[in-house]
């Protein structure tokens, strides 16, 4: 059985009269750790919240962990729990006490509260912010609780909204390893980000969604085949003109450098020739990132 | 989760939203007290001590149905700020348990001012065999308060009228119909319409149980009781078909 199954699902805001998700058909799996990709406006959120059963749809079917998420809400709520996007803490009240009460309030027994509290506090690295008033926290450790508040329930599926958003490079690490340690219990996760290496990094499988529209799905290496080239090398300087790098690839200007995305060799061989009229080069596989742009990209370029 | 579940699972969300609160921010208790006990001592002072048993009733009502109307701008911050409400939405936790939660917290943050005005409603008059009738009018207040101001909030779509709104709402359940000044002094078609606000009710009927029944057109204990209790199944009927706990 999959997690999700979404078979043309759309969504139409009334007030704004936009379409937020236009005939989206996917399936996710149990047990993978599932990333939905996408610019802002994508849709993303969208999905996310038809799914976790707290937006209708306008069209479509959808089924959660087994159940149609239109008539049948209450079985699914038992089943998941969700990191909604952008939220925030509650003034005063301490991590433990967000971790702690919100799993009494699912009606998990008090030991078993406490028990999975002091789980979730140790593997989030809260242990020496337990006791401290949230609005004394900063935006990177109370999102961690936040994270936590839903990491730490019995959930069999378990909804993130850009959970890594303004967090550093090291507080996305540790919530990556948690991620990873509660897809190895069984369960499963739908995430959405904006940081391309995360679903990389993180994600069984990947689906990257405009305007409402599935655009291409699958696993992060099956994607990648999607893209003709091979390596992007980075030039900063104005050692050489766009003309002339085209001769070498496709060429995507960024900020004050280009990237070029080209074949093995025409790579090496772009790169020998940065080296030599002493511009700053790097040379690397073309990534998710190279994808995304390529496929979602093509307005701002 | 079953109906006990619920029940539990709204004692912690109050708790979490009120005392753990209070315990850390006890200026939160100010605003609370400030203008029931204001206008308990403007009234006092110009009526030379006359209205005070009025005023006391007032504020005790002023009290539990601005905490519930109060609603309109803490469940909008609860929905649009914390995104609490998203939290408990894809939960085992239903609209209704929510929905008590938060007016738990409400009440638990009144509970302080319940204790002075309570013990001053005893002391000014009130048989203590008659309290249970006071304290049910209360519940019904504060029960009818919560679901309009929850059912406001659920449409609210940016903090600031959500604030705006329960303050509009208190004004109009809490301080505007008969309960800091005797219904008698209204004129007969405006009193009329306050009896389908039960603050009107509760505070006629805390003052039958002090021994000062009021003569008024249609009214008797046995109608203010049911008109509580039908406004209350109104505002509950209402807000159960119509809140917006799963968004359209």
């Amino acid at each position: 059985m999959s997690a999700i199954e979404a078979v043309s699902l759309s969504k139409i805001y009334h007030r704004s009269r936009t379409q937020a998700l236009s005939d989206l058909t996917l399936t996710i799996r149990r047990g993978e750790i599932f990333t939905l990709l996408g610019r802002n406006g994508a849709g993303k959120t969208t999905f996310l919240r038809i799914a976790a059963t707290q937006l209708m749809p306008t069209k479509g079917e959808i089924s959660v962990l087994g159940h149609d998420a239109r008539d049948e809400p209450l079985e699914i709520r038992s089943k998941i729990a969700v990191v909604p996007q952008e939220g925030g803490t509650i003034g005063p009240l301490t991590p433990w006490d967000h971790i702690y009460l919100s799993l009494l309030a699912r009606g998990i027994s008090r030991i078993e509260a406490h028990q999975r509290a002091e789980k979730t506090i140790h593997q989030l690295e809260l242990t020496e912010y337990r006791n401290q008033p949230a609005d004394s926290l900063s935006g990177g450790l109370r999102q961690r609780v936040r994270v936590a508040m839903a990491v730490a329930t019995d959930a069999d599926l378990i909804f993130l909204d850009e959970p890594t958003l303004g967090l550093d490079a090291v507080s996305r690490r540790r919530i990556w390893g948690v991620l990873n340690e509660i897809q190895k219990e069984g369960r499963s996760i739908l995430l959405t980000t904006h940081y391309i290496d995360e679903a990389e990094i993180l994600s069984n499988r990947v689906v990257i969604i405009d305007r409402g529209r599935l655009v291409v799905s699958g696993s992060p290496a099956e994607l990648l085949r999607n893209v003709k080239e091979r390596v992007r090398v980075d030039i900063v300087g104005s050692s050489f003109s766009s003309e002339e790098l085209s001769n070498y690839g496709r060429v995507v200007k960024l900020a004050e450098r280009f990237r070029v995305l080209t074949d093995d060799q025409r790579g090496k061989e772009l790169a020998d020739e940065a080296v030599r009229r002493g511009s700053d080069v790097a040379l690397a596989r073309v990534s998710l990132e190279d994808l995304f742009v390529d496929l979602v990209g093509r307005d701002e370029e | 989760m079953s109906g006990a579940k619920q029940f539990r699972a709204a004692v912690i969300i109050g708790y979490m939203l009120s005392i753990t609160w209070l315990r850390r921010n006890l200026l939160s208790l100010v605003w609370l007290f400030a203008t029931p006990f204001s206008l308990l001592f403007i009234i006092t002072v110009t009526t030379g001590g006359r209205s005070f048993a009025l005023g006391v009733i007032g504020s005790l009502l002023l009290v539990l149905s601005t905490v519930g109307t109060g609603l309109a701008g803490d469940a909008t911050w609860y929905r649009l700020e914390t995104k609490l409400q998203d939290f408990f939405v894809a939960s085992p936790v239903n609209q209704f348990g929510y929905l008590l939660g938060i007016a738990f917290a409400g009440l638990f943050f009144a509970s302080p001012a319940l204790v002075v005005l309570l013990p001053l409603l005893i002391y000014i008059g009130l048989p203590l065999l008659s309290l249970p009738v006071v304290l049910l009018s209360l519940v019904g207040v504060w029960l009818f308060s919560s679901a309009i101001g929850y059912l406001v909030s659920t449409f609210t779509s940016n903090l600031r009228n959500g604030w705006q709104s329960g303050l509009l709402l208190s004004v109009l359940v809490g301080i505007l119909p008969p309960v800091f000044y005797p219904a008698e002094i209204l004129p007969r078609n405006i009193l009329l319409v306050t009896y389908a606000i039960p603050t009107t009710n509760a505070a006629l009927l805390i003052r039958d149980a002090m021994g000062s029944t009021p003569t008024l057109p249609y009214w008797s204990p046995l109608i203010g009781w049911f008109l509580i209790a039908v406004s209350l199944a109104i505002a509950l009927a209402v807000t159960s078909q119509v809140a917006r706990w799963r968004q359209p």
